[in-house]
């Protein structure tokens, strides 16, 4: 590689780099808890045989449900499991942006009880702020953002990996620990972003699909398919097989469905029906779930005719996809971590942390090679103001995240049940924490408040299993903490993360008083008087 | 060998622009030529996908051209074999 083209690879990683890094270091940090949603989802849950109606009636409910409200006819959905994060057994709403959605139980004598309420939803807000890095607004405008970040960043990656190539053979492996701390937090970038490239590569590609995916559509269908698009996506329909029909017709019972989708997949996994049209002859039902043998776009689905019986399409039924369907469901998994079971999304867990560390000591990288340029131009020791500013945001962003995303997920327990719109909540506490973050990075400045904010993030995070000790511990709480082995798990990763915080709170401390004092880490009256010297 | 010139602006756009179109211009190549065609269904979605690999990639690489009049016109070119040829599907294989 010519040393005029790698310097020019330079220029262009560090700006795409500076650009995206923040934003990406959200997502990448929220990405990584969002693998593991439904474990989330069940911890801020209370447990839910005492909620929920046993599945065995399914069939009185639905039919006392439709008899009671015929407009839920038109679409429900009814829930298969019994875990925590199961809110109700069948539910229906009204259109798409319906925030207060209708569920109906049956009472122990056979009566229904329909209750109209805000859905506690965690687990989808921190899929929110994965999705959008947190960017206020409606959620298509923080994607759009997050796509044209993510092709910043898809190149932010060839970049990158075009400077390392001349010399990889002879830095990837050596991390240089030693007084040099800008050669070793390089090596530490590099080895990081090298030996996670590949996953670096699919989840940007696969970003700006998901984001982008309706301007991408918009550009084939004018250019491609003549504006013809629709009637082709029209015709690839999975509904297509199912005729409208609106005489009324009696409905198979649920588990015999259940058996007919079983039949036609027997490693399927049901865990939700979506009934449409319930009772008529052109009724169909959908039915959601996992396969854990197969590549999987998160839930895939069948669809059969509650009346007849017939499987209807299975496009998109994991193993029976067809080409088309199957290859795009390979792209979803690689994304979602939805193959290959639990030891696969713990990799994407710990792969998702170490690009969000990526991306911190990428801008450290940034702030530390313009310090020296500094020292080299014999200047002043006192820190440029871009530098100054750089690295308040650097700290104030990144760790304002992780601060924010704790303590909303506290918040949501203590809150589960006690306020009407919990989502409000969610809002309100995550945006308040990280502004605050941000604000106080600033006022503070990069070396202060880096040690406070890692000492608020891990009383923010170990507060998430004191929260569960207190649920158990004091029942009069009334928060009923989850015992299910997945509930544990977001406890002790938790108490881990914490003790992570502590440990890098502490050298980032030690840092500020012992470490170098021309340097932004240094506590500032360390660099005036180095500056006075 | 002549100093590779930086160019930002035209690289770039050229990347960006002549790029995307590029990644267009060949996803619908495949859409055409691969087995059953434009209307076949569900083919869409995968057709979608190919955008982003072929413009990032495109966009990534640019900076290589030694200056950006070459990747303008070395692009230019390649958008127009790409439009030709979906010039030529729409013309015979309808």
């Amino acid at each position: 590689m010519r040393s005029d083209v790698v310097r020019l690879y330079k220029v262009v990683h560090t700006w795409t780099g500076i650009t995206a890094g923040m934003f990406l270091f959200i997502a990448f940090y929220a990405g990584s808890i969002t693998v593991f949603a439904e474990p989330l989802a069940r911890w801020v849950s209370s447990p839910a045989p005492v909620r929920l109606t046993a599945l065995a009636r399914a069939d009185e409910l639905i039919a006392h449900t439709l008899a009671v409200r015929p407009d839920a006819a038109k679409e429900f959905t009814l829930y298969l499991t019994d875990t925590e994060d199961v809110w109700t057994r069948l539910t229906w709403r009204k259109g798409k942006d319906d925030r207060t959605p209708w569920s109906a139980e049956l009472s122990p004598a056979g009566e229904v009880r329909l209750a109209q309420s805000y859905r506690s939803s965690l687990s989808d807000f921190v899929d929110n702020i994965h999705r959008t890095a947190g960017i206020p607004g409606a959620n298509d405008i923080g994607e759009t953002i997050m796509g044209v970040v993510s092709a910043v960043y898809a190149v932010a990656l060839v970049s990158g990996l075009i400077i390392v190539l001349p010399s990889l053979g002879k830095d990837l492996f050596a991390l240089r620990i030693g007084a040099n701390l800008k050669r070793m937090w390089l090596d530490a970038h590099n080895v990081v972003g090298v030996v996670s490239l590949p996953f670096h590569i699919v989840i940007a590609l696969s970003a700006v699909v998901f984001c982008l995916h309706d301007q991408l559509y918009d550009a084939l269908d004018y250019v491609v398919y003549d504006g013809r698009l629709k009637s082709v996506m029209a015709a690839s329909n999975p509904f297509n097989a199912i005729k409208k029909d609106e005489r009324a017709a009696p409905m198979l019972p649920v588990s015999a469905l259940l058996d007919r989708v079983n039949a036609a997949s027997p490693s399927f996994v049901p865990v939700e029906m979506r009934y449409r049209n319930a009772g008529l002859r052109g009724a169909s039902v959908q039915v959601w779930g996992h396969d854990t043998r197969y590549m999987t776009r998160g839930k895939g689905f069948a669809v059969i005719s509650p009346v007849t019986g017939e499987i209807a399409n299975t496009d998109y039924l994991p193993g029976r996809e067809g080409t088309w369907t199957g290859v795009v469901a390979t792209f979803f998994a690689l994304h979602f971590a939805t193959f290959g079971g639990d030891v696969v999304r713990v990799c994407y867990f710990l792969l998702g942390i170490a690009g969000a560390f990526l991306f911190y000591s990428g801008n450290l990288l940034w702030i530390e090679s313009r310090r020296r340029t500094e020292r080299r131009n014999g200047g002043s020791v006192n820190q440029k103001t871009s530098t100054r500013l750089m690295s308040a945001a650097t700290v104030g962003v990144c760790l304002g995240a992780i601060c924010a995303i704790s303590i909303t997920i506290v918040a949501a327990k203590w809150l589960n049940g006690r306020v009407a719109n919990v989502d409000v909540w969610h809002n309100g506490v995550y945006y308040a924490v990280f502004l605050a973050s941000v604000l106080w990075s600033f006022l503070r400045g990069a070396a202060a408040a880096s040690v406070e904010l890692l000492w608020l993030a891990a009383i923010a995070t170990a507060a998430i299993p004191f929260t569960s000790l207190f649920s158990w511990a004091s029942p009069a709480l009334g928060m009923q903490g989850s015992a299910s082995m997945a509930a544990l798990g977001v406890d002790l990763v938790a108490l881990s993360a914490a003790l992570c915080f502590v440990w890098m709170a502490r050298s980032a401390a030690h840092r500020v008083e012992y470490g170098p004092a021309d340097s932004v880490w240094a506590a500032s009256h360390r660099q005036l008087q180095e500056g006075a010297r | 060998m002549n100093q590779i010139r930086r160019d930002w602006v035209s690289k770039t756009s050229a990347g960006a622009i002549l790029g995307f179109s590029l990644a267009i211009g060949l996803a619908g190549l495949f859409a055409w030529l691969t087995p059953g065609g434009l209307a076949t269904a569900n083919k869409f979605q995968l057709v979608m996908w190919l955008i982003a690999p072929i413009w990032l990639t495109t966009l990534s690489l640019c900076f290589f051209f030694s200056s950006g009049m070459r990747a303008w016109l070395w692009l230019g070119g390649a958008n127009l074999m790409a439009y030709a040829g979906l010039f030529a599907c729409r013309l015979f294989l309808r």
